[in-house]
């Protein structure tokens, strides 16, 4: 429902506001990487900005560090609602392999309320476009949970599906 | 000299303080001494022996030796020799000398031994806290084996890092601790009179993840290389490596030669790649983004050269203790080469192009002045010190990987200002294609992965520095049992860097700034917003970036 | 100074246009990319060599009972690092080429479960052989009953309950 109301409230253009938040660069890199000749996300109306408060998404890189928490709270205050978070790489979705380290917090879902996530180490330019183009109600998410199940009584056979989100 | 003789030098002039030291390869040299002369063997080593300070570790050693063991690390790049000095603390009085007055460069790693393991550096100039949050509670030192890696303090509301006073009647202008554009947060208060920048304070460590008391208790050996590619997403690689190589030693691997190369070739494309990025970049900062997008375009291709390569963009993912896991097919060979060559094709057109280009040169040239002699006392690495004329490259100093059998030139420039350090870099990519063409054309056959049967022995140590886009990467590993190290201690280019920014910024025009902070490699663009303390009125105001400008007449971009 | 403009005009206009279709045409990864790790449940023997490589420690080996093993696969961070992929005895784990990941309905999307009939199966580990030493099992019983989500004990609060 929110998230149907954020499709309407941006149909032309995102002004995204990047921030990284105890990300090994990666993920900053390749975010930056889409706006050039190659991919240029501009072409979708998206657009980097300066400040938060010009900002309608948040784009969260990294694992969430303890020293950044006081900041990114108040960071994501100073996005104006209607606001959209996406969280880019495997560190802003699930932790990364640091999840359980003394000074990380978690994924960025620990902290703000998520609307997209990207996983991807560091994920590819396509990708990020990818779910650019979902959020923006261009494309699907093609990925699900997956449940599978050996049978005790035909081993050999291809597993049956008990389950599907 | 050699580090034999060294280590006699050090033995005959300290007599008994020395304990015990030895020698492992050519190269290596382990001193341990007493806490007592700890400062003299310091100021030796560095003032009469013309040695480089590399970094400081410490590791908490109480359930073998009941102490903590304190280690200074130097470099001789002359003598081509690592020196680790050991030093025993006793577990019930945490503290011991410290070294800063004698060797600036030890500023940071005394300070970050301390908030680490909880050894206090008596007579420190600067005692802070670095790495840990504010919120992190005093006493909890979390490199101590008794602290759980994952133990979760609860937060604490209302702390704020402590502040360096600002010169009596020059204004703050903090910067950050998010940039709108790239790269790490940190934060920055930038000491200004009028126009001109007069000191600055640094609050950074706001990406520390703890990467090394994971290695240290719960990764394995051959977990760590992952994680040690997380610490940068741009030269990773460089870590993976210098972890890989620094275990390798400890244990006696001898890799084989075709793993050299190939990890010669994926550090050299990585070299390129950054330094790519880096230049477009920092055009970005100057507010010239042509060249940020052409760079990148020209980049791009590199890429995926590099994912056909590896698998992967970047994070490659190609190290494990004994060599690579992936061989470079010989069929991509012409490939790479014809990336590469359209590449330096395209680069030295648009370095003839910059030159001429007086808005650009105005910007960088004698800005951002880091005279020589900072550089050495302050530790500087890679271009940031070749940029003031300090000829230090580990490819040539130290060799690793394939290095001893290749041409390597090193890139040194005097004019110890912002264009020096772009100057370096361009040439550095000029030169690090040549390297890949050689190599390419040396690259013997034969098998990427050394034959490991046996466990890694326990109680080895071994030093081993690779160098980054950044400068040098240094690592130094102690092995312990349960297949991981007890101690892995890592250095990366922009710790010595970073310390060398605020007397960079010294002088300056507070436009220069972002440019200056630029020139070494950690890219900051723009300031998200601008806090102005007006010291005779202690009012504090929030401008945005707009504001400030028009104010103050602020040139930046976005 | 004009000249040098001109030089980088022209090296602006030379490569014409290049940017890629994508999203709207596809653009493939190259062969022998690092995607999705895809598990195989057919061939899975519950081994647990994975699990014990996994650099980002995101796989779970659980006994539900006596016949059944439980690999949980909580891929919301993972690295496609494809260690797993590289000492699975049976080749049950494939690095795919999918690298569209993105979701719009939370990190359960990438969990990936999968139940193994092991009803023989004596547990003693010695179905996998680690390709060094250095990739040996480490966990005792080779199953590990604790999986943590990043985040699940976070001591600060979500931002909705402040």
């Amino acid at each position: 429902m929110f998230k149907e109301l954020c499709q309407k409230s941006f149909p032309k253009s995102l002004w995204v506001y990047h921030c990284n938040v105890g990300a090994c660069n990666g993920c900053d890199i390749e975010v930056i990487d889409v706006l050039t000749p190659y991919y240029d996300a501009e072409r979708f109306g998206i657009k980097l900005v300066g400040s938060p408060r010009h900002a309608d998404v948040l784009l969260v890189c990294g694992p969430v560090t303890r020293q950044v928490v006081p900041a990114l709270k108040r960071l994501y205050d100073a996005v104006p609602a209607p606001k959209l978070v996406i969280a880019i790489g495997s560190c802003a979705v699930g932790g990364g392999i640091w999840f359980d380290s003394y000074n990380v917090v978690g994924g960025a879902d620990t902290i703000l309320p998520v609307d997209y996530y990207i996983p991807g180490c560091p994920p590819r330019p396509e990708a990020i476009l990818h779910g650019v183009a979902v959020a923006l109600g261009l494309a699907e998410k093609e990925i699900e949970s997956v449940h599978l199940k050996q049978l005790p009584d035909r081993p050999e056979s291809v597993p049956v599906e008990v389950e599907s989100s | 000299m050699n580090a034999q003789q060294l280590g006699q030098n050090i033995e005959d002039r300290f007599g008994p303080d020395v304990i015990d030291w030895n020698v492992l390869g050519p190269d290596q040299l382990y001193v341990t001494i007493t806490p007592e002369s700890l400062v003299e063997v310091a100021e030796y080593l560095y003032q009469d022996q013309g040695c480089r300070y590399v970094i400081n570790g410490g590791t908490d050693r109480r359930q073998q030796r009941d102490a903590f063991l304190i280690t200074h690390f130097f470099a001789q790049d002359e003598e081509k020799i690592y020196i680790a000095v050991h030093t025993e603390v006793e577990a019930d009085d945490p503290q011991v000398d410290s070294i800063t007055p004698v060797v600036p460069a030890a500023n940071w790693s005394e300070r970050e031994t301390r908030d680490m393991v909880g050894v206090v550096a008596v007579g420190h100039p600067d005692p802070r806290r670095l790495v840990l949050a504010d919120d992190w509670p005093e006493d909890l030192y979390p490199l101590r084996t008794d602290v759980a890696h994952d133990i979760k303090p609860p937060p604490a509301e209302g702390v704020a890092p402590e502040r360096l006073e600002p010169p009596e009647g020059a204004s703050v202008v903090p910067i950050g601790p998010f940039f709108p554009v790239l790269e790490e947060p940190a934060y920055f208060r930038v000491f200004v009179e009028g126009e001109m920048v007069v000191g600055a304070d640094y609050r950074g460590f706001y990406n520390h993840r703890g990467i090394e008391k994971l290695g240290c208790s719960v990764l394995t050996y051959n977990q760590i290389p992952f994680i040690a590619e997380r610490i940068c997403g741009i030269c990773g690689y460089v870590h993976s490596c210098s972890y890989c190589q620094t275990v390798e030693r400890a244990a006696g691997i001898e890799i084989p030669e075709r793993a050299e190369y190939i990890r010669t070739i994926v550090l050299e494309l990585e070299r390129v790649q950054s330094h790519l990025l880096w230049l477009g970049i920092a055009a970005h900062i100057i507010g010239f983004d042509t060249v940020l997008m052409q760079t990148w375009r020209m980049r791009e291709p590199l890429m995926w050269l590099c994912e056909r390569i590896t698998g992967n963009r970047k994070s490659y993912g190609m190290n494990l203790v004994g060599g690579v896991r992936r061989d470079i097919k010989p069929e991509i060979y012409d490939d790479i080469r014809s990336v590469i060559d359209k590449i330096g094709a395209e680069w030295q057109e648009l370095a003839g192009a910059i030159p001429g280009d007086s808005t650009l040169m105005a910007r960088v040239r004698g800005t951002g002045i880091l005279t020589t002699e900072t550089a050495r006392g302050l530790g500087a690495a890679g271009p940031t010190a070749r940029g003031s004329g300090l000829a230090i490259d580990v490819r040539v100093d130290h060799p690793y990987a394939a290095y001893d059998r290749l041409e390597v030139t090193k890139c040194v420039h005097d004019s110890c200002d912002n264009l020096a350090r772009v100057l370096v870099r361009v040439e550095e990519t000029l030169d690090a294609i040549k390297i890949l063409h050689q190599a390419l054309d040396d690259m013997p056959d034969g098998p990427i992965m050394a034959e490991i049967d046996e466990e890694l022995p326990a109680g080895r140590q071994a030093m081993s520095a690779v160098e980054a886009p950044r400068g040098e990467v240094f690592h130094w590993v102690l092995t312990g049992t349960e297949n991981r190290p007890e101690r892995w201690r890592v250095r990366a280019p922009t710790y010595a860097n970073l310390q060398n920014v605020p007397p960079m910024l010294a002088g300056n025009a507070l436009a220069d700034v972002p440019i200056s902070i630029g020139s070494y490699d950690p890219c900051f663009s723009c300031t998200e917003r601008m806090e102005v303390v007006d010291v005779n009125s202690g009012q504090v105001r929030v401008y945005t970036e707009e504001e400030f400008r028009a104010e103050y007449d602020q040139p930046g971009d976005e | 100074m004009i000249a040098s403009k001109l030089k980088e005009a022209i090296l602006s206009l030379r490569p014409g246009r290049v940017t890629l279709k994508y999203p709207f045409a596809p653009h493939d990864p190259e062969e022998d990319f690092r995607g999705y790790p895809e598990l195989d449940a057919d061939k899975c023997i519950g081994c647990g060599g994975c699990a014990a490589v996994c650099p980002a420690r995101l796989i779970m080996i659980q006994d539900i009972d006596q016949n059944t093993r439980r690999i949980m696969r909580l891929l919301e961070r993972c690295i496609f690092c494809g260690r797993c992929a590289d000492v699975c005895p049976e080749d049950a784990i494939t690095m795919t080429k999918r690298f569209e990941l993105s979701t719009d309905s939370g990190r359960e999307d990438m969990v990936a479960e999968c139940e193994v009939f092991m009803a023989t199966c004596q547990r003693c580990g010695r179905c996998y052989e680690p390709p060094t030493p250095l990739d040996k099992i480490m966990e005792p019983g080779l199953r590990h009953d604790e999986i943590k989500r990043g985040g699940q004990d976070s001591p600060y609060k979500h931002i909705s309950s402040e």
